[in-house]
């Protein structure tokens, strides 16, 4: 035994009380432990539990999903799909050369590029790429790469691409509407974003779903007035139109005369809205809405129709044409094929700027003013796209008698390609104008009677005769139908004065005996053999017309015609300025 | 071996197996909970490569290489741990200077507490908690004689302490320097040193506690933030708000094994010192409950068996065995007092349970010491030599 023990043995006494008194107070530690443990957790739990949600409970939102945008036979023309957004948390990405390879060629991006924006740039959040397919963002989270997160989203599409681009528009990567219908509709499409709340970990995960507080209202289906095959033939033919033409630019626009419904609406050129990357304006322009042109000879019905009215002339009244000239003050009013007289039907089948411009004179400025602005020129179509054009007719008391007679056959007037297919249904309609719709209607809404019906028919019938073998656009004929129609060649305005290029147009619309559908088409700019209306314009719309009518397989009211061939067409039959 | 009748339960068996299934008790819950608590923290850190089982992994490591080194302490007899007291006390106070030479010392966090041993980091401080009780229990075995005085029996110890809190200061680790002088103090105390030491060391604490409280307001609010750390949630109080917070979300049941927010990157340290916050919200306070009784029957074992050792006159295994007891003890309590808001933070590991390697081995070989002393108490009741 060493040292220690033995004195140990003599010396030392351990007291019992010292180490039970030392136990005892250890204990009481312990239990004073227990004490706080309990007040803790079963009777302060609620004020902790309520700081622990305010700090990590979470409202989250929801995406809605947008409404489905549907022609009027239920075909789909822009849909929503789930995607993905990938983004990245810059200071926890690190890639190695081949991770950083296989992502970019998931990304379709630039391994560069992809590298530079992992590693510059401010702030630690980037998005890396959005609208992603689901696919694709399973095979890039496949990649184990940490930091990378995906973010569910919705992608829309457009499964008619080009044929319905400026009709229904796009959305941007936040799927709000931009362009179209996309944008009209927007508060029916968009619905509404729910919320949750979720408990979130420091870094941001959600670790648990509390409880939902708003559920997601998804957005209203909207079913449009636009048949989705009239709006493939429009654009295929406007397309061709314009190609063959070798023209700048068109827009057509199909009606449907009995409700006022937009069967097709088509611009060229066009866009992909389901890749809009190297957009153009010129692209995204929805010209038959936002453009105004100068209509030229398709504005005539409307002054003669006016005289009509005011009972100055009747179909037959005999208007001397002077030969084609017309001087008033220091200006010459010209007919390209002159006549010594025309009847007013003569007037519009030959397309006489004298006459016109004399029947015009005829008439207080005021009444013909009145004419134009009760058919909607000079105010917006309110169809509720963004950027629809008013045009302008300027205030009837400035009128010179110059400009009330070249008004009188369209110059100095701009309207929309839009603007001039809904005045145009007045003839189709009994001279009812009904206001436009873009999306179904079952019963048509009331018109406003602008003319009468005589007058309607009257001025309809002088429309026909347009079409045939004598008028300026026998082109324009449909086999197995009477047509009633107008071309239109103007000048464009270029820096104030008229120049050399031409806006070619034809409006018109079948059976004339009981009229079913209206067709305006604009063709800017052709510079092919021929710029007239009747020469570019007609042909498609008698393509068109023929086509749309089989479609929706409208009785013909003239089974036995035959097209006859116009002696004059490719002279530039009567023409305009 | 002799079966007769009337022997006593205790001697059946050779070792205090409910006292060793207790301690491996504790060990395994430990691992869960580390396992549990670190997940988050672990899957989040790019320096060890986000691996989820980073720290349990090592965990489950360190609580082998502990049970390995117990196993071997425990071959030591008493008498040999005795005679080396003073050489692992003084082992243990070169280690403490090492950490602090720069180069030689790791520093983490602010605190030089570790030493790099190329496949490891060694925390002097943890292995001179369990030096100390060795060192304190020979040193009053020693001073028997002049236990009553204060200039022979309580002085040279007082000078020895104030050394290794010189070193642990400048770390620092003030919850170390805590630890042991509560050790030392105790050893003493149960040692015989004059009572009226003790009565009176408790006056000036009092004394100089209510001065401060009327002279400086300002320092004394600083000591007891934590008090009311809901004033500043979110500056030096976060840390206690969450551990706070991770209590009252537990409840009486806890939210289920594995379920806790406050792990999820909210409560900085949970795998280490708030590992308790972490099992008061998963397993609520039925497992605070538990964890505490765990504890409380290991030091009330201590005490017993240096009891025993006492009444068989082996004085330096008592105080051995006791000092162990108050070492786990008071790791404990103060541990969980800071998980609870009763005492400032400071960077105190739950015994047994949290993650760290020195502590853990540290921790385990004091145990298989204390297991050891009643192993050779329960040979003598038999008659054989220890």
């Amino acid at each position: 035994m060493n040292v220690g023990v033995n004195s140990a043995r003599l010396n030392l006494r351990l007291d019992g009380w010292r180490s039970r008194l030392l136990l005892i107070a250890l204990v009481s530690c312990f239990a004073g432990l227990v004490g706080r443990a309990a007040w803790l957790q079963g009777f302060h739990s609620g004020f902790l539990q309520q700081k622990g949600e305010e700090r990590y409970s979470r409202v989250i939102d929801m995406p809605a999903s947008r409404g489905i945008i549907r022609d009027r036979n239920g075909q789909p023309l822009a849909i929503s799909t789930p995607s993905e957004s990938i983004w990245a948390s810059r200071e926890d990405v690190t890639l190695s050369p081949e991770q950083n390879r296989s992502l970019a060629d998931l990304l379709h991006m630039d391994p560069r590029e992809l590298a530079q924006r992992l590693n510059s740039g401010r702030g630690n959040f980037v998005y890396l790429k959005r609208q992603v397919a689901p696919e694709v963002a399973q095979q890039i989270m496949g990649l184990k790469i940490t930091g990378l997160f995906q973010q569910h989203g919705f992608h829309r599409a457009y499964p008619k691409g080009e044929e319905t681009a400026h009709l229904v528009g796009f959305t941007d990567a936040d799927d709000h509407g931009q362009e179209g219908v996309e944008l009209a509709y927007q508060k029916e499409l968009g619905g509404s974003a729910g919320a949750r709340r979720v408990i979130k970990d420091r870094a941001g995960h959600i670790i648990e779903d509390v409880e939902s507080i708003r559920v997601p209202r998804p957005g209203q289906d909207i079913a449009l007035s636009v048949d989705g095959r009239i709006q493939h033939l429009a654009y295929r033919e406007l397309r061709n139109a314009v190609t063959v033409n070798r023209a700048k630019a068109g827009a057509v626009v199909i009606l449907d005369t009995r409700t006022g419904e937009v069967l097709a609406l088509a611009n060229y050129p066009d866009y992909d809205p389901n890749n809009r990357e190297h957009l153009s304006g010129a692209q995204l322009r929805n010209r038959a809405i936002t453009d105004t042109f100068e209509p030229g000879s398709t504005l005539k019905p409307f002054t003669i129709a006016t005289a009509l009215e005011a009972g100055k002339v009747t179909p037959n009244t005999v208007i001397p044409t002077n030969g084609g000239q017309f001087t008033i003050g220091p200006s010459t009013i010209r007919d390209t094929h002159p006549f010594a007289s025309l009847t007013v039907s003569q007037v519009i089948q030959h397309s006489s700027n004298v006459g016109a411009a004399r029947i015009a004179l005829s008439l207080p400025s005021e009444t013909l003013w009145n004419m134009f602005t009760d058919v909607g020129f000079g105010q917006t179509p309110k169809l509720g796209f963004p950027g629809e054009a008013g045009g302008r007719v300027r205030p009837f008391r400035s009128w010179k008698p110059i400009e009330q007679a070249t008004m009188s056959y369209g110059n100095g007037i701009s309207v929309s390609l839009i603007q001039l297919a809904r005045a145009y249904t007045i003839f189709a309609n009994g001279g009812q104008l009904r206001p436009l719709s873009l999306t179904r209607v079952s019963t048509p809404p009331a018109g406003r009677q602008v003319i009468s019906a005589l007058t309607a028919r009257e001025v309809t019938d002088m429309l026909e005769l347009v079409v045939k073998p004598e008028g300026t656009a026998p082109a324009a004929q449909v086999k197995g139908y009477r047509v009633a129609g107008k071309t239109g060649t103007a000048h464009k305005v270029v820096g104030g004065r008229y120049a050399n290029r031409y806006v070619a147009s034809f409006v018109g619309f079948a059976p004339a005996s009981a009229p079913r559908v209206l067709i305006a088409i604009m063709i800017d700019e052709p510079s092919g053999s021929s710029y007239y209306g009747g020469l570019v314009a007609a042909p498609a719309f008698s393509a068109l017309m023929g086509n749309v009518l089989q479609m929706l397989a409208v009785p013909p009211d003239d089974p036995n015609s035959s097209l006859f061939d116009a002696p004059n067409v490719g002279t530039g039959s009567a023409e305009d300025t | 071996m002799t079966t007769t009748f009337a022997t006593p339960r205790l001697l059946r068996s050779e070792y205090d197996l409910t006292l060793l299934w207790t301690i491996l008790a504790l060990l395994a819950l430990g691992v869960v909970m580390v396992y549990s608590a670190s997940i988050a923290s672990a899957e989040a850190d790019r320096h060890i490569g986000y691996r989820s089982t980073y720290f349990f992994m090592r965990q489950l490591i360190y609580v082998g290489v502990a049970l390995l080194a117990g196993l071997v302490a425990f071959q030591v007899r008493v008498e040999t741990w005795q005679k080396w007291a003073p050489y692992l006390f003084g082992a243990g106070l070169l280690g403490l200077a090492l950490v602090l030479i720069p180069g030689v010392g790791k520093e983490v966090n602010g605190s030089r507490r570790w030493l790099s041993l190329v496949v490891f980091n060694l925390q002097p401080s943890e292995f001179m908690k369990c030096f100390v009780v060795l060192y304190a229990a020979d040193y009053t075995v020693r001073k028997a004689a002049f236990m009553h005085s204060f200039k022979k029996g309580f002085v040279p110890m007082f000078i020895v302490m104030f050394l290794v809190g010189a070193l642990l200061l400048r770390e620092p680790d003030f919850g170390a320097l805590a630890v042991m002088t509560a050790i030392a103090a105790a050893i003493l105390f149960l040692g015989g040193l004059n009572w009226r030491l003790f009565v009176v060391l408790m006056a000036v604490l009092a004394v100089g506690f209510v001065l401060l409280v009327v002279l400086s307001p300002y320092r004394f609010n600083r000591l007891i933030w934590f008090w009311n750390p809901w004033a500043d949630p979110f500056g030096k109080g976060y840390q206690l708000t969450h551990a706070l917070i991770a209590f009252g979300r537990g409840g009486w049941f806890g939210v289920g094994l594995g379920a806790s927010v406050e792990k999820q990157l909210y409560l900085p340290e949970a795998h280490t010192d708030f590992l308790m916050a972490v099992i008061a919200e998963e397993l609520g306070f039925v497992g605070v409950i538990i964890t505490i009784a765990l504890f409380v029957f290991l030091v009330w074992r201590a005490f017993a068996i240096g009891n025993r050792a006492a009444s068989m006159e082996r004085y330096f295994a008592a105080l051995t065995a006791q000092g162990v007891g108050v070492w786990m003890a008071v790791q404990t309590v103060v541990n969980m007092g800071v998980n609870m808001g009763m005492l400032p933070t400071k960077g105190l590991t739950l015994p047994l349970l949290s993650y760290g390697g020195s502590g853990i081995v540290a921790n385990v070989v004091a145990l298989a010491v204390l297991l050891r002393i009643d192993y050779e108490s329960r040979q003598m009741m038999r008659g054989r030599a220890p």
